[in-house]
């Protein structure tokens, strides 16, 4: 049977190898997001391993709860209790901060995802970086700066540049070009400058702070013995003591949660979509060339082969596909792991990574995926084979029989659509953990896109129909037949034009996804905001310094500037935003949605009143005149009692309090001050008012001035990157789909041969016969699009739907739907290039004769 | 042995409108040669229904096809309605047999998706051309097909199909019909509708047909009977009954 399976594969080589390339793409992505993101997860680690490899024991702060926003600091002078632990030779306090230098006027920071950071320079015998000329920094006033700044900057040891700081702009001087650990790992983009700790202290409003004190045992101590010997001089509480190698793991696993595994699901999502459509393909063109055997089927029947060894010829088949297609998917993985690299550097999301890893946990996952569906694939028409009697073998124009199941479609597809339903109602409304949620709405919409393709069939034959119509009239008579053969066999064309339905159907989805994203911030912008420019920090969560508001409030035609700052808080468990407003001028540049209150609460908000947001209000169960008790991540707590509730899940997404209230839960070394909200006076030259904004602040370079237009675009352009990459993720599922037509385009041209033969010898033009296949084409991929059009606007409208209340809006994306439809059919026209050709180049006499 | 019982009917080479001289074709080379035709010259006038007939392999459908411009001969000339096949390319000779020739086949190959109607009208849709309404009726008439010119093929028996493919053939009034065992798949009582048809399609309507046959007795409603055996045209006789032609047949053999 295992030669019968190979000689059938080899004797339909453009059909297997048309069908391998369907499961191919999917296990290429699978594979490649897998290499990739151990690449990532693997430098993450010598990241860390690198920056701790000098170092025995760390001393972290101790907040009460994380947030991956939120640096936090302790006290420098506790490195007086660690100098004096038993055992320990050397101890450092170090920061971290984020800032960069400007070399010639161009600042040498990173505009993508990477951070640009500013390291207290430890002595060397701590310090990760080794300088590879000049020396490390240890007077006020010097720098060293990374061999990636300087290759790009052409800054030299000795020159005089500045450094931006949340205290304006210092002048500083290069006296070291330093590498990281051996120089082997690349940092992803981000950029990284050593100053001395005093400079970091006193330019970032960091006084007496540390990040870390890092420690070096004596000769002989071990690391878990200084670790012992350390916590035990400090207080017990306020601090974490941890070995090197224990620090680096947890930072490395930090990062790889917030990075590679939001990369690796991501990109596995859509890896999944591809072997979906892959799976589609393959279940398509198994049902075709089933049908097509049945004589050969029967007649294996006939000289004594069982159901089972028929079962067994077609699975085998899938099987070898399944496998061949998975191991060239694998390799081609490393190709696309690259690539993808290489992409997100180009789009200045770069990220660190080592050589290629090829672990055998993603070459079982993709094997074992590859095999798995190309299998499961074949099954039912597997299946059907083995329904084959032996006397159709004898009988003229036998088709294969129709299942039980077949006739039970329409109720199974009914179910199946109504499970995907509640599925995906579950996954919007439920209040489980963010990743069930997405899992019930991803299986949901799986189970509503199958029971589309199975209920697809039966509006083949409708769809048509209407469609004849203007293909006759452009087409004419090869139009008409291009239309009944479309109709011919409406399951066929169903699940063809289904594998477009997925791709073309998330397109839309994320489209409309997207689009409400955008919508909710610009729209955001456009009814809560009174100002008419808003000054924000440079980078993430980044303050600004105290000065801004002076210098902006100064500038001539600027009537009001009013401040808002923030921190992170904990209430009843939850991590939440707490923001200080300047109650005496915040309705002037803002304007908040009531849902009880009014402007007057803001105005009577003094030390111990706050307005909640409300979706918070509603998830903390509060209500006007509750009081809610705050736990800030410096450690303090306040209490205030509810003056107002007001909806806004954008801009100021959060609990509302007074500056004054604020200062005492903020950090170490934040100012209070994120944003200054500027309001024109009347009469005032918008473009004059910013210029000189931006003039005054030419000191604070991390200070950014936008006018709402600006704020608009830039929402807009990041909103349109994040399209462009899910358009290009969704591509290669759409390719594959094309693939598909091109599949069945080439089973139905060999299935009529004679057909093409006769319709030749009676005058079909050889151009006709391409038209009338593309035709074919295109109605199969208008099916495709339509279908996936209407599903992408239901799963769009329902996800906006239920995200409103996060501000998603549902806006219909009249223009790119048609550009959506327009490529489905010039999808349907390249797909049936290659089959168009083969028709037309039948040999006409051959044709008529064959068998 | 040709020359022997040559009774063509007058045949010049105006009125002819099938004319071939000196076909031969040859499969394959050296020892693995075959001559499928071997120096055959023939012509076909106008307003005559001729039989081709010979054993298994005498070369009848070689010379249909290359006749029809489905083949091209290893040498010899073909001339269609006054037109020289040979150099013609794909586009002029589809072109040609759109507008010239029409074919019965041995299996019937109707689209089975379209209607009765709509398969004899197929080759005109392709052509972009309207069919003559009153040619069509009297066609419709001729075929006895009136109240099943809806139906579908798989809903018609086998000889209303291959009477669906003479009409179809009919219907564009082309110069030549072929027809490579029109009745070979049919018992007796439907292939003699469909010779009937053909028959009539020619006394009737004036046209040529040109029919490769078996059947003794779908040679015997012929003007013509040509008789092949290894590629030669070996007897070119007029009307025959089909006891002659058996008779001629025997001799064949
Ligand atoms: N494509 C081909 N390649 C090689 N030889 C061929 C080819 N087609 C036909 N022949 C040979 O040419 C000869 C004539 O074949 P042809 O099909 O014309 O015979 P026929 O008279 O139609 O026979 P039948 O009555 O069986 O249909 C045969 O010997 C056949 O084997
Ligand atoms: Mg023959």
């Amino acid at each position: 049977m295992i030669g019968l399976v190979l000689r059938g594969l080899s004797t339909r080589k453009l059909r297997s190898a048309l069908t391998a390339i369907a499961i191919l793409l999917g296990v290429t992505m699978i594979s490649g997001t897998l290499v990739l993101t151990d690449q990532i997860d693997r430098a993450f680690v010598q990241i860390f391993q690198q920056g701790n490899a000098k170092i025995e024991v760390v001393v972290k702060p101790k907040p009460p709860f994380q947030d991956d926003q939120t640096e936090v600091y302790l006290n420098a002078d506790l490195i007086t209790a660690v100098r004096a632990a038993e055992g320990v030779q050397l101890a450092e306090p170090y920061i971290q901060v984020q800032g960069y230098v400007i070399v010639d006027g161009k600042a040498m920071d990173q505009t993508g995802g990477a951070p640009s950071f500013v390291f207290s320079s430890v002595p060397e015998a701590l310090n990760p970086y080794t300088p590879i000329s000049g020396r490390l920094p240890t007077a006020s006033g010097e720098i060293a700066i990374a061999t990636e700044i300087a290759e790009k900057s052409k800054a030299k040891v000795g020159d005089a540049v500045t450094l931006a700081t949340q205290d304006g702009i210092k002048p500083v001087t290069i006296v070291g070009i330093v590498q990281y650990g051996d120089g082997s790992t690349s940092l992803g983009g981000s950029t990284s400058v050593l100053s001395p700790l005093i400079d970091v202290q006193n330019w970032w409003s960091l006084q007496g702070k540390a990040s870390y004190l890092y420690a070096k045992a004596n000769e002989g101590v071990s690391a878990e013995q200084l670790k012992a010997n350390v916590r035990a001089a400090l207080p017990q509480n306020d601090v974490i003591v941890q070995t090197g190698k224990e620090n680096a793991d947890e930072q490395a696993s930090i990062l790889n949660n917030l990075i590679g595994k939001i990369i690796r699901y991501a990109l596995l999502a859509f890896a999944g979509v591809a072997v979906l459509v892959g799976a589609f393909i393959i279940y398509n063109t198994f049902s075709i060339t089933v049908a097509q055997r049945t004589r050969e089927f029967a007649m294996l029947r006939t000289i004594g082969a069982s159901r089972r060894q028929i079962l067994g010829t077609v699975v085998g088949e899938a099987f070898i596909i399944g496998l061949v297609a998975s191991l060239v998917g694998l390799g081609l993985g490393l190709v696309f792991a690259w690539g993808l690299n290489k992409l997100f550097g180009a789009i200045g999301f770069g990220l660190p990574a080592t050589g290629l890893i090829l672990s055998w946990q993603a070459v079982a996952v993709s094997l074992v995926v590859g095999v798995g569906i190309t299998v499961l694939a074949s099954i039912f028409p597997a299946l059907r084979a083995t329904k084959i009697a032996p006397i159709a073998a004898l009988r003229e124009g036998v088709t294969l029989p129709v299942g039980r199941l077949q006739k039970l479609t329409p109720v199974i597809a009914i179910v199946i659509a109504a499970l995907g339903a509640t599925g995906m109602v579950f996954g919007l409304a439920s209040d489980a953990d963010t990743t069930s949620r997405l899992l019930t709405l991803a299986g949901g919409a799986i189970l509503i896109f199958v029971a589309v393709a199975m209920l697809a069939r039966f509006i083949v034959r409708p769809v048509v129909g209407v469609l004849s119509v203007p293909i006759t009239k452009a087409a004419g008579g090869v139009g008409r037949l291009a239309s009944e053969n479309a109709a011919r066999n409406p399951a066929r064309t169903a699940v063809t034009a289904a594998a477009l339905m997925i791709g073309i159907g998330l397109v839309v989805f994320v489209t409309i996804f997207v689009g409400g994203l955008r919508e909710s911030f610009t729209g955001a912008i456009d009814t809560s905001l009174k100002s008419d420019v808003t000054v924000t920090a440079r980078g993430f969560g980044g303050s600004l310094p105290v000065g801004v508001l002076d210098a902006v409030t100064a500038v001539p035609g600027v009537e009001t500037a009013s401040p808002v700052g923030g921190t992170a808080v904990q209430v009843d468990a939850q991590t939440l935003a707490l923001i200080g407003v300047d109650s005496a001028t915040i309705t002037n540049v803002y304007s908040f949605d009531w849902n009880s209150g009014s402007d007057a609460s803001v105005q009577g908000l003094g030390a111990d009143k706050a307005l909640v947001e409300d979706t918070i209000a509603t998830s903390l169960k509060v209500q006007p005149g509750d009081a809610i008790k705050v736990q800030s991540i410096n450690g303090a707590s306040a209490t205030f009692t509810v003056a107002g509730t007001y909806t806004d899940p954008t801009i100021l997404n959060g609990i509302v309090v007074d500056q004054a209230a604020l200062k005492p839960l903020l950090q170490s070394n934040a100012t209070g001050l994120n944003t200054v909200f500027v309001n024109e006076a009347l009469g005032a030259n918008p473009d004059i008012v910013q210029a000189a904004l931006e003039a005054a602040l030419t000191d604070y370079p991390t200070a950014k001035v936008q006018s709402n237009a600006q704020q608009k675009e830039q929402v807009a352009s990041s909103v349109n990157t994040i399209l462009v990459i899910f358009y290009a993720l969704l591509a290669l599922s759409v390719v594959i789909s094309l693939f598909g037509i091109v599949n069945t385009l080439v089973l139905s041209i060999f299935e009529r041969t004679r057909e093409i033969g006769m319709l030749r010898s009676v005058g079909t033009t050889r151009r006709q016969m391409r038209a009338m296949i593309r035709w074919e084409a295109v109605i199969t991929s208008i099916i495709g699009g339509v279908l996936g059009v209407l599903l992408g606007i239901m799963f769009g409208w329902a996800v906006c739907k239920g995200l409103e209340s996060e501000g998603l809006a549902f806006v219909f994306p009249t223009v790119q739907i048609v550009i959506f439809l327009v490529l489905s059919i010039v999808a349907g026209i390249v797909a049936a290039i290659l089959p168009a050709r083969r028709a037309a180049k039948l040999d006409v006499l051959e044709a008529l004769q064959y068998e | 042995m040709s020359t022997q019982i040559t009774t063509t009917p007058s045949a010049t080479a105006t009125d002819a409108v099938v004319v071939a001289t000196d076909l031969s074709k040859i499969y394959g080379e050296g020892d693995s040669e075959v001559r499928a035709l071997d120096g055959v010259s023939v012509s076909f006038p106008k307003g005559q229904l001729a039989a081709v007939m010979g054993p298994s392999g005498s070369g009848k459908s070689t010379l249909m096809h290359i006749l029809a411009g489905l083949d091209q001969p290893t040498s010899g000339s073909v001339l269609v309605d006054g037109t020289e096949l040979a150099g013609l390319n794909d586009q002029k000779l589809t072109l040609l047999r759109r507008d010239k020739i029409g074919f019965v086949f041995q299996f019937f190959n109707l689209l089975p998706m379209l209607t009765a109607k709509e398969n004899i009208e197929l080759p005109m849709k392709i052509a972009g051309t309207t069919p003559d309404a009153e040619w069509e009726a009297t066609l419709v008439e001729a075929t006895g097909l009136g109240t099943r010119l809806t139906h579908k093929p798989a809903e018609l028996s086998g000889g209303q199909q291959q009477r669906v493919a003479v009409a179809r053939a009919l219907l564009s009034k082309p110069a030549v019909i072929f027809g490579d065992e029109p009745t070979g798949n049919l018992d007796s009582k439907t292939s003699g509708e469909v010779l009937d048809l053909l028959r009539r399609a020619v006394d009737e309507f004036g046209q040529t047909v040109i029919m490769v046959t078996h059947d003794a007795s779908a040679a015997a409603i012929a003007d013509r009977t040509l008789f092949l055996r290894d590629g030669k045209i070996v007897r070119d006789a007029g009307h025959l009954s089909a006891g002659e032609i058996l008779d001629t047949i025997k001799t064949l053999e």
